[in-house]
């Protein structure tokens, strides 16, 4: 066996396994940990595609924010999360039958794949040669190009999710302390100090 | 580049409108200034809607072919700007009332509005996706706006889940159509369906994910589950803008995406689109009996009638398209009625959302238990009202395709849901007299209900010349 | 060369995996979030893999998109589940008692 196939089959197997855990763990701490796992391995699968630049964002925005906004939340709510785990040995008989004949679907069309015989001509963006061109590169050329509406659709979708988590969390409360840089800039002496002239042997 | 970014010029002009309106509110003083923010977003859709609707600005495809402005898109865009332009100006007052008018609900809005606009125009599977996902995450958010509220948090929470799971599978779909097709645009996924031989599983495949995925966001039977609940619990301006505009967006999405994208497989498609029809015309007459609250019923309703609008697209012509876009069009009219009717709704200060309210309702306001009774009654379909031609339009699209026993099933559906309209209409003129509606009505919703009740009986002399601009849409989309 | 083929059975054992999760996890919102991220990241591997096999960057553009909405989508989620959460005190989506439906 050479060294790709043993990679891939190393990372696909740590791929479908951390994802099986992240469901059926108790712990959802560990759910996120084995969350994590799954997203480094996707990102390694991805290197062997020659996908670098997705491969590193993967590790970025999945394992570096999404990952551990969950971690943050499932840290600071407060929740018992065994009695969460009700149910799940009733519905365990019916979601993996479920499961298997979905997969035994999607298997029958996936394991054989069959594009359509256009596909070829269809492409719209054929990859160059990544000796001539990097595949970051690359993507930056069509991506504020050809894709520039999408990318301001993205910058708009963020923008969305910017305002979303602020309307739903941020409250503003009665009576907090707050710094006002401007007012402590402007502050001057004659604002600040007030000079007495005190009489020898007086109080004041 | 410069032809194309006049094409976009309606989704730019929104879009910077929003932001604007966003750092008005954010260095302006924050929810102090959200009624003109509310007023001023309101009017700048409206404006661009009639810009959209009236000018018929250069009409082609954009970017490689990913975004479409043709008759259809414009027809669509019209209606979604002006409906969303009018349920801002109906809910202004019951948010102020109730404490909710954040000067980030309008900017939300006209965001959501704004994906609206990219879906109904997308040709491309990378467009469609990112303009319902913008719809989509700016509508999360305004469903859980009560934030202090058990219902409204819950309705966001179940609407956000189970429209993230639609997401999923539609993606997936659309994953498996780029694999078959090689490309994402519409027009590369229909030559490759129209080159393929034999069964193409990869794609059929994709095809059922992806009307899966759309079956959620238009609330058909059996992906309806959270309609119900997430129009029950979210705040009623909320409620009214999800039974109206983003259903109109997801319809025209889903005729251009089984018309454009997957026109060469039609057969497979018009089955699903038959069964979905069939389900939720049934499903929403018979679960709709039961209800004891308007915005579920509303909710049960709205499953109902998207059954009878994707009854004209099953038909898969170009009348059928046609019918659709009637029916879609009469449907957000008599619901924005009825809505800024609910929105009205209240006692001793407070929403209420009873049935049993309305009775005897006729003594207490009889000119807006007569509006009322006139859109419910077109809501019915109740023949001469324009609701009764929307009906008849698409059952005669059904009839053209040979599928007689859709038409009849529609029929038979049409007079259960009947009963529980009437219900409400016996309720208000006949019902047991207890303690019921005070409070009046804001002009913004009175002139909503007076003038969508209006519209139900005065269109029936020529529905306001409609059929033929749905007929030029349609041709634009499905004409060959 | 690995083929095409392994690359998607694995994204679709993933996909199966996050519907699985969210059948079986139906009161813990947090374990449906992380479910829906799977079958998101099927969805990804599934696109690269596509990309890669017809040497079109159209799949990994499209990748990029998915990935920059998913954070997005996480945001807003979680948002909401805090929200949810002050004011339940639980994060039982199954105990909506108070809409029957």
């Amino acid at each position: 066996m050479g060294i790709a196939p043993l990679a891939f089959y190393l990372f696909a197997a740590t791929v479908v396994v951390s994802g099986f855990l992240v469901v059926v763990a108790k712990n959802p701490v560990h759910s996120v940990l084995w969350l994590i796992l799954a997203f480094l391995s996707t990102a390694g699968l991805f290197v062997m595609m020659g996908a670098e630049f997705v491969a590193m964002l993967l590790v970025i925005v999945y394992v570096g924010a999404v990952a551990v906004l969950f971690l943050f939340v499932v840290m600071m709510l407060d929740v018992d999360f065994t009695a969460l785990r009700e149910g799940f040995v009733r519905y365990l008989p019916i979601g993996a039958l479920v499961g298997v004949v979905l997969l035994v679907q999607l298997g029958f069309v996936v394991a054989k794949w069959t594009a359509s015989p256009g596909a070829e001509a269809a492409r719209m963006a054929p990859a160059p040669d990544p000796a001539m061109r990097q595949n970051t590169a690359a993507l930056g050329d069509i991506l504020y190009t050809d894709y520039f509406h999408l990318f301001q659709l993205a910058g708009l979708v963020l923008l969305v999710a910017m305002i979303g988590a602020i309307v739903l969390t941020l409250r503003h409360r009665e009576g907090v302390k707050r710094q006002d840089v401007l007012a402590q800039m402007y502050r001057d002496p004659a604002k600040a100090l007030e000079l007495k002239d005190i009489k020898p042997g007086q109080g004041l | 580049m410069a032809p194309d970014l006049i094409l976009i010029l309606p989704e730019i002009l929104l879009a910077v409108f929003a932001m604007a309106a966003l750092l008005v509110g954010a260095f302006g003083g924050g929810d102090i200034r959200a009624r003109p923010i509310l007023w001023g977003v309101a009017a700048f859709m409206a404006l661009v809607g009639l810009l959209v609707g009236l000018n018929p600005p250069a009409v082609g495809t954009a970017f490689g072919g990913a975004f479409t402005l043709d008759g259809f898109a414009r027809f669509a865009k019209a209606g979604i700007l002006l409906g969303a332009a009018i349920l801002l100006l109906m809910s202004e007052d019951f948010l102020r009332r109730r404490g909710l008018l954040r000067f980030e609900f309008p900017v939300l809005i006209a965001l959501a509005t704004l994906g609206m606009m990219v879906m109904v125009s997308a040709s491309d599977l990378m467009t469609l996706y990112m303009g319902i996902e913008l719809q989509a995450l700016a509508l999360y958010v305004v469903a859980a706006l009560d934030r202090d509220s058990p219902r409204s948090t819950e309705a966001g929470l179940k609407y956000f889940v189970l429209g993230a799971l639609s997401s999923g599978l539609l993606l997936y779909g659309a994953s498996l159509v780029y694999g078959y097709a090689g490309t994402t645009l519409f027009s590369g996924i229909v030559a490759a369906a129209a080159a393929g031989e034999g069964p193409q599983l990869g794609l059929l495949l994709g095809l059922v994910l992806m009307l899966t995925g759309l079956a959620f966001k238009v609330s058909a039977v059996p992906f309806h589950m959270w309609t119900p609940d997430v129009y029950e619990g979210a705040p009623t301006p909320v409620t009214a803008f999800f039974a109206t505009v983003p259903k109109l967006a997801a319809l025209a999405l889903f005729a251009r995406l089984v018309h454009e994208a997957f026109g060469a497989i039609a057969a497979d498609w018009r089955q699903i689109v038959a069964f979905l029809s069939v389900a939720s015309m049934f499903l929403g007459a018979v679960a709709a009996i039961g209800q004891t609250d308007i915005k579920r019923l509303m909710a049960y309703s709205s499953i109902s009638h998207m059954g009878f609008a994707l009854m004209g697209l099953a038909a898969g012509t170009e009348f059928g398209v046609q019918a659709l876009l009637i029916y879609a069009a009469i449907y957000v009219v008599m619901n924005i009625g009825t809505f800024a009717f609910i929105l009205s709704m209240e006692k001793d200060g407070e929403p209420v959302s009873e049935i049993a309210s309305l009775n005897m309702y006729s003594a207490i306001a009889p000119g807006r238990a007569l509006a009322l009774m006139v859109l419910l009654f077109s809501l019915a379909g109740v023949p001469p009202l324009v609701g009764f031609f929307g009906k008849l339009y698409v059952i005669r699209a059904a009839v053209q395709a040979d599928m007689v026993w859709l038409a009849v099933a529609a029929v038979i559906a049409s007079v259960i849901a009947a009963f529980y309209y009437l219900r409400i209409v016996y309720l208000m003129y006949f019902g047991a007299p207890r303690e019921g509606l005070d409070g009046g009505m804001a002009p913004a919703q009175w002139i909503a209900l007076s003038a969508s009740a209006l519209a139900m009986v005065l269109g029936v002399i020529n529905l306001f010349g409609i059929e033929g601009l749905a007929a030029a849409a349609a041709a634009t989309l499905a004409g060959a | 060369m690995i083929g095409l083929e392994h690359f998607l059975v694995v994204a679709a054992v993933l996909f199966v995996t996050g519907i699985f999760g969210i059948f079986l996890n139906r009161k813990n919102v947090i374990v449906i979030l992380m479910s829906i991220e799977l079958m998101l990241l099927a969805v990804n591997i599934n696109l690269v893999a596509f990309s890669a096999h017809a040497g079109d960057l159209v799949g990994q553009v499209f990748t990029l998109f998915v990935l920059t909405v998913a954070a997005a989508e996480a945001a807003i989620g979680l948002a909401i589940l805090v929200c949810f959460f002050r004011v339940r005190r639980t994060i039982e989506v199954a105990d909506i008692n108070m809409m029957k439906g």
